[in-house]
């Protein structure tokens, strides 16, 4: 078995979108995402010593963002119940309590909903793990964060045509890797 | 025969037409002499349909991406933790 190492400074370019992705969806507040993740690789660097090389340096890592998520609402739920005053809001003519208020959302999420997309949002980023690091990011760029393609080019000092073959190979490998499980 | 050669497209750029229509850069003409290719390739059919269903499941997705800003806080952070041990 081949063991695996362990380099702290490519933690952020390497895992940060898995980490964040994984976190968002369990807390739900980009703010307090962000810290979790800051403890999570302080925490690692602090234990580095312990990790074996048993396990990828990734499922080390989110094992350890686990506890600190566990612990985040080990701790909220110690401080609940001391003082919640839920407030009605009104307006001017103080009239809250609608009745649509209590009926329930038919366009809401379900939690399986939530829970499917969660679980193909990690898959994706799973198979992201396949491309190289240039693919990786411009795929991200172009497709989620949708980017126009002239400023990926300017950015990255390549042509269109590169870029689009950059795409092509991107999607070829994540489409390839996705239908073993989704497709 | 010219209307035959803008018509009749290979593979490749097929495909090429095909990845550009997935962030709805692709033109009318694009589309159309893809749509034509995909009549007789087989190939690129099922291109085409992985390539779609990979679009709609990363809209599915909802996968957020971190800002640079957040990433450089990161780094900073691990860099001192270094420097510091």
């Amino acid at each position: 078995m081949s063991i695996n190492l362990i380099d702290p400074n490519k933690w952020v370019d390497k895992y940060s979108d898995y980490l964040f992705n994984y976190t968002i969806v369990r807390v739900n507040d980009r703010e307090l995402a962000h810290d979790l993740i800051s403890e999570t690789f302080l925490a690692g660097l602090k234990s580095m010593k312990n990790f074996k090389g048993e396990a990828t340096e990734r499922t080390w890592l989110i094992s350890i963002l686990k506890r600190k998520i566990i612990d985040h609402y080990r701790k909220s739920n110690s401080r609940k119940g001391r003082a919640e005053i839920k407030i009605q809001y009104s307006d001017d003519s103080n009239e809250g309590d609608w009745l649509e208020e209590n009926a329930p959302d038919v366009l809401d999420k379900t939690a399986e909903d939530v829970m499917e997309n969660e679980e193909l949002g990690i898959a994706i980023l799973d198979c992201m793990q396949h491309l190289t690091e240039k693919q990786a990011k411009i795929f991200k760029m172009k497709t989620i964060d949708g980017f126009d393609t002239e400023a990926i080019c300017n950015e990255f000092n390549i042509t269109p045509s590169n870029l689009w073959v950059i795409i092509h190979r991107a999607r070829t490998t994540l489409a390839q890797c996705l239908e073993k499980n989704w497709f | 025969m010219s209307y035959k050669k803008a018509l009749l497209i290979d593979c490749s750029e097929a495909a090429f037409c095909c990845d550009k229509a997935q962030y709805k850069e692709a033109s009318v003409a694009d589309k159309l002499k893809m749509l034509l290719h995909l009549i007789y390739c087989k190939k690129c059919k099922k291109y085409s349909e992985k390539n779609t269903k990979l679009t709609e499941l990363i809209n599915q997705s909802e996968i957020k991406t971190c800002t640079e800003e957040e990433k450089k806080a990161w780094r900073e952070k691990i860099e001192n933790e270094i420097t510091n041990q």
